[in-house]
């Protein structure tokens, strides 16, 4: 009857393979382990003080792959048993040999007999200092945790506690221009895979010791590192804590990307809109610290993300800060105005086409529906199929090799667009419109932005194939509700434009003179307002000034009451 | 309670725009009087009115800055009579925003969307505002701040685009008749000022709520000039016969202008000023209803009121009035100002004479406990 049961349900066998692991909790070549099981049994190994047992329980944990190499000599003048592990990829081979040659030439006197590790560890770390960072392990977990982030370890006969060396030394890309988000004067580094590398970046441009960096494991499998990064005294503390709360919140088994962790800690998972800023450029995010905002890292991803994120920020590109004040100014204000019509132009045309042609002036009205005479299809579908054409176009010219790139947008310009027209299939307004829009969706500098978009340019299409310009300011208002309605860990996400903040309009449509942005940002600057003090406006001369000064002296006002 | 918070501001963006919209969607003005070229002197008196009525609405308001009129007309009047009170009320946003939709809806049906049925329309901006009234009084203050900028953009481009045909021989000759059709054409936007009555549920939301009663003057001030301008501006383009006599009258002055040969047609931008309006509109009178209706039978939250809520207004614009004829009968001076200032003025007078009266009867009180100390 037990083993029919077992059979039907399993679950008798799984109980049984529980207690089978308990007895047996070193086997690690039983087949019949889950990973939650093994995971828990490498948790609770120690080391030993045997050498040649710990060797074989991490050959027995890992499988012994080729990577792990093990190395085992005498060292000292004892020649006490000793093994160096490290794990390929992870270290740097040069380091690995220095230590090798520094403890096994037997060079040092060590009080050291059979059975006292624990004086050839302090004796080993005493020596090793001055050429690595060390630290020590005593369980397996430790060990591997340790090796996996480009440790060494060293292992003693007779010691229950390894010797860890930080040998890093990972291949990583190269530090390029970033490809998401280019700019022309600005900077040209960008963030890469590694996460020192990504916050000395960002510590390179933020010098000060009060530049605060916290660390998480996160991810039962992938044990990624993520960090969260603010200005201490800056930042709100209650948003510093929040975020700490919800990114420590996280319970997965992997972390592979940031995205993976915007997942977890958004405010409104259902909404289109992204709620943290994921951005490749080192000068941004050090910008969004200076503000008061935290920035997350994580482990393997070239993106940095910036929380909160207020629906602004998306539409600010590098470039508007190195150009000047002007030129800022009136591309930010045409990037507004792309964005606008990069959701709602096509809606807006097939509305007024459908529903409203007297709303166009006469001349043109006759043009398009000349042009339009003889497609077979109405407005609404002329453009939501038009669309999708570019929507394949563009996720094929990503998704392809480079090589072909060229060859999809010769396909898609000349032989789709040109035969269509030439066919009467659509018309030549449908196509102008489709461009224009295109064209408008590329000047949002932040990709994930580009996306949400696009979906609601399809929404909008609907609502002004189906009710005209109704529709279209039914799908707006809706669309205004909801973003006013957002929060981004806790901040409104429009927030200079709704609610209200004048002050900080400096930095919205506008970008005003760098000596004039004397102060940060309404409600997360809140702890420190001034940012510097006003009137600095350039002068003439330091001579000038000088004269000035004497004859007048109240030049140095504004320091005493910025 | 809920804890949401609008700024002042935001408060005197929400009356401005709805006190706005009324007139760009009907300029009663106009079409309900007998006032002619003299309507924009009506405008003006009636801007006296609504200060009046601010006053009135608001004054009371903070003098209890933590409570909405449906709680304390409660304290002051008792259970029932608050109660009673605060029904006339409820009915009063119902009728007035119900019949506000209507025209915006007919407006739509008679020059956009002609073969679209009423109730499609009513009820898809009702929709709208019901979304934004559940996410609250905070979101509904944030999208006001939002679309201010383009719904004075978009007053101030058809006020300007005006200008052209212009014709100030239309405002001739001043008073020729004499006071009285000015102030009987004056009384039906005056009636309107009834709206303010949400004054009394938001003050608590406020985030001064004493500083209320001055941002709203402020915006009651401002709505009044854009009314006195836009009356100037249809009867120096229409005339005051045809605008008496149109529908819309703002909507056809709009019609009437003529920019360029490539901009004749700046009307579509008064419609979606007047839809952002009426969503405003009905979104904050269905947050006060909701709200003042959970306070009357004592609901924690008032969200869930409203949905049936939202129902019940649409089915209401659709079936009090038969058509845009009986809506304009509704507004007409000698029957809609009696019925606002009776459903509005009346109970407010109430409770002024009980806070009054319990303040005097307080005094005496506190004049009785204080007198035996005097002679120590």
């Amino acid at each position: 009857m037990k083993w029919l049961s077992s059979l039907l349900h399993g679950k008798r066998s799984r109980t049984a393979k529980k207690e089978k692991t308990k007895d047996r909790a070193k086997d690690f070549t039983d087949r019949r382990l889950d990973i939650s099981e093994r995971e828990a049994a490498v948790k609770s190994l120690a080391l030993t003080k045997s050498l040649r047992e710990n060797l074989n329980i991490i050959r027995e944990i890992t499988g012994n792959p080729g990577d792990l190499s093990v190395r085992e000599f005498k060292s000292g003048r004892e020649q006490a048993e000793t093994a160096l592990l490290h794990l390929e990829g992870f270290t740097d081979n040069v380091m690995v040999e220095s230590i090798l040659r520094l403890l096994g030439l037997g060079s040092f006197e060590a009080p050291v007999g059979k059975g006292a590790g624990p004086n050839l560890l302090q004796e080993f770390r005493r020596r090793l200092l001055s050429s690595a960072e060390t630290k020590e392990v005593a369980t397996i977990d430790e060990l591997w945790n340790a090796m996996t982030n480009g440790y060494s370890v060293l292992l003693f006969e007779g010691s229950a506690v390894g010797l860890a060396c930080d040998t890093g030394g990972y291949k990583f890309r190269d530090i390029q221009e970033p490809t998401a988000e280019m700019s022309i004067r600005g900077p040209r580094d960008g963030f890469i895979e590694s996460f020192y590398t990504n916050i000395a970046l960002i510590r390179r441009r933020i010098k000060t010791p009060s530049l605060w960096l916290e660390e998480f494991t996160l991810g039962s499998l992938s044990r990624t590192k993520a960090g969260i990064m603010y200005i201490k005294g800056l930042a709100s503390e209650e948003l510093v804590q929040e975020v700490r709360q919800r990114v420590s919140r996280i319970k997965t088994d992997a972390i592979l990307g940031s995205c993976y962790i915007e997942h977890f800690i958004e405010d409104n998972p259902f909404s289109i809109f992204p709620l943290l800023f994921p951005t490749e450029r080192p000068d941004r995010v050090a910008g969004c610290l200076l503000e008061g905002r935290v920035a997350i890292l994580t482990e393997n991803t070239p993106f940095v993300l910036v929380a909160p994120m207020d629906f602004s920020m998306l539409l600010q590109a590098p470039d508007d800060y190195y150009e000047t004040m002007y030129i800022g100014t009136f591309l930010r204000i045409l990037r507004y105005l792309a964005f606008g019509a990069s959701i709602l132009l096509p809606g807006i045309y097939v509305g007024i086409l459908t529903f409203h042609d007297e709303l166009l002036p006469a001349q043109l009205l006759l043009r398009i529906i000349a042009a339009k005479e003889g497609v077979p299809l109405p407005v609404a579908a002329e453009a939501f199929l038009m669309e999708m054409v570019f929507e394949l176009l563009r996720e094929a010219g990503i998704r392809l090799p480079r090589v072909i790139g060229p060859t999809i947008s010769i396909v898609g310009a000349l032989v789709l667009g040109e035969a269509a027209i030439r066919a009467g299939l659509v018309s030549p307004p449908v196509v102008i419109i489709v461009a224009l829009t295109a064209i408008a969706s590329f000047t949002v500098p932040n990709f994930s932005f580009g996306i949400a978009a696009r979906l609601l340019r399809f929404i909008f299409i609907l609502l002004g194939g189906v009710f005209g310009l109704f529709g279209i300011q039914f799908g707006a208002l809706l669309v205004l509700i909801h973003t006013s309605s957002l929060r981004s860990f806790g901040y409104p996400y429009l927030a200079p434009l709704s609610p209200l903040i004048f002050r900080d309009f400096k930095d919205l449509f506008l970008r005003i003179w760098q000596w004039r942005m004397h102060t940060r940002p309404l409600l997360l600057g809140a702890r420190e307002p001034v940012r510097q003090p006003l009137g600095q406006r350039p002068r003439p001369g330091l001579e000038e000034e000088e004269k000035e000064k004497s004859s007048q002296g109240r030049k140095n006002d504004y320091r005493k009451n910025p | 309670m809920t804890t949401e918070k609008i700024h002042n501001r935001q408060l005197a963006f929400i009356l401005f725009i709805i006190r706005s919209t009324v007139t760009i969607a009907t300029l009663p003005v106009l079409t309900t009087g007998t006032a002619a070229q003299d309507a924009w002197l009506s405008a003006i008196f009636s801007l006296v009115a609504v200060l009046l009525m601010i006053l009135l609405v608001g004054g009371l308001g903070i003098k209890f800055p933590e409570q909405t009129v449906v709680e304390y007309s409660r304290e002051l009047l008792g259970k029932t009579g608050g109660t009673l009170i605060g029904l006339v009320f409820l009915w009063y946003f119902l009728n007035i925003a119900a019949t506000e939709v209507r025209i915006y809806a007919e407006l739509l049906n008679i020059v956009f969307l002609h073969r679209t049925p009423l109730i499609f329309l009513v009820s898809s901006m009702v929709l709208l505002a019901a979304v934004a009234a559940v996410l609250g009084i905070e979101t509904i203050g944030r999208t006001a701040d939002a679309l201010i900028f383009f719904y004075v953009f978009f007053l101030i481009a058809s006020l300007l685009g005006a200008i052209k045909p212009f014709n100030p021989v239309n405002l001739q000759p001043v008073l020729a008749r004499g006071l009285k059709p000015v102030l009987s054409s004056a009384l039906t936007p005056a009636g309107l000022a009834g709206q303010y009555l949400v004054l009394g549920l938001l003050i608590p939301a406020l985030t001064a709520p004493r500083k209320g009663v001055a941002y709203a003057l402020l915006a009651a001030v401002f709505s009044g000039i854009v009314l006195v301008l836009t009356t100037v501006a249809v009867i120096g383009v229409l005339g005051p016969e045809l605008g008496n006599s149109a529908l819309f009258p703002f909507f056809s002055m709009t019609r009437a202008i003529e920019i360029s040969d490539y901009l004749e047609r700046i009307e579509a931008l008064v419609v979606i000023a007047w839809g952002f309006g009426v969503f405003i509109n009905i979104a904050v009178f269905l947050y006060a209803g909701a709200r003042g209706l959970s306070q009357m039978v004592k609901i924690h939250d008032y969200r869930p009121l409203i949905g049936p809520m939202a129902v019940i207004w649409v089915i209401l614009s659709i079936h009090t009035h038969e058509n845009l004829f009986e809506v304009k009968k509704f507004f007409e001076p000698r029957s809609f100002f009696p019925y606002s200032m009776s459903v509005v003025i009346l109970p407010y007078l109430l409770l002024w004479v009980a806070y009054l009266l319990r303040r005097a009867g307080r005094e005496g009180e506190k004049y009785r406990e204080k007198r035996p100390r005097e002679p120590e």
